[in-house]
């Protein structure tokens, strides 16, 4: 139980300390690569919290959508390694009221509630495996379905708008300008 | 103890797949070439280019390693031979090996060199291209063992190996793998004679020793996975249960490095659209057939 508890929090200790570093970096790759970590370390609570598909779920998902943040970082921010010294903050003030009364509003939700009597047995991960499969395709499956749909709805339009129009008028204006 | 064992087979196989690497480009057959290649980069100067970025430099070759020895870590070799037996063991692999991309980046951007970083970020578009064909196949491999325990996924096969029951998937899974391991033809990172070595281009000495290890054993990984996942694992006659881990994982291996020798890079255009428009639906159709089979034969 201790060993427990100290290992949820040297990770999350470790997740606070990767989100610090986000936005000590002007380098994009390291910024999106700290926040992989920070999300790693937050997929190790899990893991430490006996949740090991969540954790693992976590671990695995987080990677990859880091990785493809970061190009999109470096692709459309003037300074991605941060070399230059452009200064790429703004509005600082307002970001560290939001992010103090933020913390504090998490802190005290985290010390004011009542999260009931802690679990003396958890069911290995097998069976919480199964637990959540019969979740995900019973009472939640509504919700899931619905998320998404509206992810691949999200996905699709991108797609289309990112698609260069091609009809003829446009296609001969595209040949008379090259 | 089982993780000595563990570690050794999987050290062993890279190394003889090493042995054989070199045999084939060589044409000599010499068992302490690789060995001796390590020692000759330790005792190399290791270059640091000039403005590296310095923590992912140091921390990509080792990351790497250290991703493909988790990955066969919950890779069973006999029924009591495995490190870690998850109860999410076929999803924890493909958590592990999701961080080869993020070695992969790491490392292209570390150093601060142009070919690098194209074969940094190469990778992460061939990874649009060849995960849902790891993710998806192994979704049907667990589908048919109904759990996500990897010696259970292995017992699922006694009566029938998965290469039998879903050929499909194991094709799927088998290039996708390759492409995994960015080995030729699928080794656009690296790319030699057109990117003049990409990832590998600013690494010397000791930090390329760990690196060329780490890929050979993400080699090994991924031919123990294709062996769990679709060869029977440990099924075997005659033979105890860990030589034909061995044996499977080692022939999957080798027959990896052979399809590199005899097919041309393929364009990373043309990987995509081909894994998009070919694969994946090939992998749902794996998907409702092997969904089918086990709703209908007992």
């Amino acid at each position: 139980m201790y060993a427990q508890a100290f290992f949820v929090a040297v990770f999350g200790l470790a997740a606070i300390g990767f989100g610090v570093v986000v936005f000590r970096t002007s380098s994009m790759v390291r910024s999106a690569l700290a926040l992989l970590f920070s999300q790693t370390a937050v997929g190790c609570m899990f893991l430490a919290m006996q949740t090991e598909f969540l954790g693992v779920l976590q671990i695995m998902m987080m990677a990859t959508e880091m990785s493809i943040m970061a190009i999109f970082m470096v692709m459309f921010m003037m300074d991605p390694g941060g070399l230059g010294g452009m200064d790429m903050s703004h509005q600082k003030r307002f970001s560290i009221g939001a992010g103090v009364s933020a913390a504090v509003i998490a802190i005290a939700v985290a010390l004011l509630s009542d999260w009931g009597p802690a679990a003396d047995q958890v069911p290995d991960a097998a069976a919480q495996t199964r637990a959540l499969g019969m979740e995900l395709l019973g009472r939640s499956m509504l919700i899931f379905e619905t998320a998404g749909i509206t992810i691949l709805t999200a996905m699709i339009a991108a797609t289309a708008v990112a698609i260069p129009v091609q009809n003829p008028a446009s296609k001969n204006d595209t040949e008379a300008s090259e | 103890m089982t993780v000595a064992v563990v570690l050794m087979a999987l050290f062993g196989s890279a190394w003889l797949l090493a042995v054989i690497e070199g045999w084939t480009t060589t044409g000599r057959l010499s068992l302490a070439a690789p060995v001796l290649s390590g020692l000759a980069h330790l005792g190399r100067e290791s270059i640091v280019p000039r403005s590296p970025d310095r923590v992912f430099f140091e921390a990509a070759p080792v990351l790497l390693l250290v991703v493909a020895v988790l990955g066969a870590a919950v890779l069973p070799l006999a029924p009591d031979l495995i490190i870690a037996d998850l109860g999410t063991g076929a999803l924890f692999i493909n958590a592990a090996l999701a961080y080869v991309l993020v070695a992969l980046i790491m490392a292209g951007w570390g150093p601060d060199g142009a070919y690098a970083m194209i074969g940094g970020w190469r990778f992460l578009g061939q990874l649009i291209a060849y995960s849902m064909l790891i993710v998806m196949p192994i979704t049907a491999v667990a589908m048919r063992a109904e759990s996500l325990v990897n010696t259970a996924i292995v017992g699922s096969q006694a009566g029938l190996w998965n290469i039998v029951y879903q050929p499909l998937g194991f094709v799927l899974f088998f290039i996708a793998a390759m492409a995994l391991a960015f080995r030729a033809p699928f080794d656009l990172p690296i790319a030699a004679g057109e990117l003049a070595g990409g990832v590998d281009a600013e690494y010397t000495g000791v930090r390329l020793a760990v690196l060329r290890l780490a890929r050979l054993t993400l080699v090994v990984t991924l031919a123990s996975a294709t062996t769990v996942f679709f060869l029977g694992g440990w099924h075997g006659p005659l033979l105890p249960p860990w030589a034909w881990s061995l044996i499977k994982t080692l022939a999957v291996a080798m027959s990896m490095l052979l399809a590199g020798r005899y097919l041309p890079r393929i364009r990373e255009a043309d990987l995509m659209r081909w894994c998009w428009t070919l694969g994946i639906p090939l992998a749902l159709v794996n998907i409702i057939i092997v969904g089918l089979l086990v709703l209908v034969v007992p």
